[in-house]
């Protein structure tokens, strides 16, 4: 920094020097000497001086948990499996190669996949609907034999009389609705949380 | 949860990359080491308590949630203070909160709502004499750099309050180094004519 110390006031960053320790021999004679300069370098060191010893608040205590709640950390293991995998493949050019070579293969046989079945759509058609018409016929006829099944149950007939009759069949299903909201009831009983705090629960 | 021994030693960059590992010290490491400085400068930027919490909390989940972005080459504390500071600047321009509420937060309703709100002067001090002269002069400091323009606001705390240098001044309030200079000059000047009563 060249000055003659009997030039014009301090610039901007002669103070910013000054104000950062900085006390070079020429500007240190024109502070001396310029009453104007020592004043507005008092003052401003004065100003740094109570910015710097403003207090840095704190926010609220829990704050850190407040934070973590929405942070996604990610699952090291997950990482550290795929940094594994990645130095497995890029380890030597053999594996890159034969990575690249899967690769391949694998984006050969989808796009060759994909050009026989443009070509091939009624085929395709066909054998689709062969397929859905011999699931269908197999579906009726497990569907038959479950039935069958059933009728040949020796409990059946009885089961039978019972439903027959609209009173006896009104009873049963009155009896079995309360039965299923008994159930739910007594399953949430079983699952509400405690209304009354625990000693001790919040260690 | 109490940081793991050793992370307070570590740099930033070291923090960050245990971070990226799924390390969740790590990322509690980061909150500790930001936590006062963000909240302090958000703080002083809103004058809102409660709000600045809710920026300051922003500012982390962002952050944290985007750690995989943060470039290693840039200093952590740069790319965390550009968050925080756009988020004030964000706020700022929405809400225009330019009367000082050293008093507490405009929105606080109840007497102990204000007090809980209002901003603590001078709780570092040692004799109840030394802790009401730094309340006042803390105080008069505070009040004066409330009616800055924003952008003095954010480049002065950052300077003399915060510490940082020049350059990541710069970087963090993506200004030309000369705009960062000529603006804490000119925020400089018109503290210290706002505060020249307390020099007479």
């Amino acid at each position: 920094m060249t000055r003659d110390s009997s030039a014009s006031h301090l610039g901007p960053d002669e103070l910013d020097a000054w104000l950062a320790g900085v006390r070079v021999p020429v500007l240190l004679r024109h502070v001396e000497e310029c009453s104007a300069c020592l004043e507005l370098v008092r003052a401003e060191e004065a100003l740094v001086g109570a910015l710097a010893a403003l207090p840095l608040p704190a926010p609220r205590p829990g704050f850190a948990d407040r934070v973590m709640a929405s942070v996604r950390v990610p699952d090291p293991f997950a990482i550290r499996a795929i940094q594994a995998a990645q130095r497995r493949l890029f380890a030597s050019r053999k594996s890159v190669a034969i990575a690249a070579g899967l690769a391949l293969v694998l984006l050969g046989s989808m796009a060759a996949s994909a050009l026989w079945t443009l070509a091939n759509r009624d085929i395709l058609v066909a054998a689709g609907n062969w397929l859905a018409g011999e699931a269908g016929r197999w579906a009726w006829v497990g569907l038959r034999g479950a039935a069958l099944n059933l009728i040949e149950q020796p409990w059946f007939s009885g089961f039978r009389s019972l439903i027959d009759a609209p009173g006896r069949l009104a009873v049963a299903s009155a009896a079995m609705s309360l039965m299923y909201l008994s159930g739910v009831l007594a399953l949430r009983r079983l699952l509400a949380g405690p209304t009354q705090r625990v000693a001790h629960a919040n260690g | 949860m109490a940081p793991r021994l050793g992370l307070a030693a570590r740099s930033d960059q070291d923090i960050v990359a245990l971070a990226r590992a799924g390390e969740e010290g790590a990322y509690r490491e980061l909150i500790r080491r930001y936590e006062r400085p963000l909240f302090s400068l958000l703080y002083r930027m809103v004058r809102d308590r409660e709000l600045a919490e809710d920026l300051a909390q922003e500012t982390f989940i962002k952050a944290l949630n985007a750690i995989e972005s943060y470039r290693p080459e840039f200093k952590f504390s740069s790319w965390i203070f550009k968050i925080a500071n756009n988020a004030a600047i964000d706020h700022l321009r929405r809400r225009e909160l330019d009367t000082l509420s050293l008093d507490g937060s405009p929105h606080a309703e109840t007497p102990e709502a204000v007090e809980a709100t209002a901003l603590q002067i001078g709780d570092r001090q040692e004799s109840p004499l030394d802790a009401v002269e730094a309340r006042e002069l803390g105080g008069q400091i505070e009040q004066a750099i409330a009616q800055l323009r924003p952008e003095y606001r954010s480049c002065i705390l950052l300077r003399h309050v915060e510490g940082r240098a020049y350059e990541e001044i710069a970087e963090i309030l993506n200004l030309p180094l000369g705009t960062v200079k000529t603006y804490i000059h000119r925020a400089r000047n018109e503290l210290r004519q706002a505060l020249a009563h307390l020099r007479q």
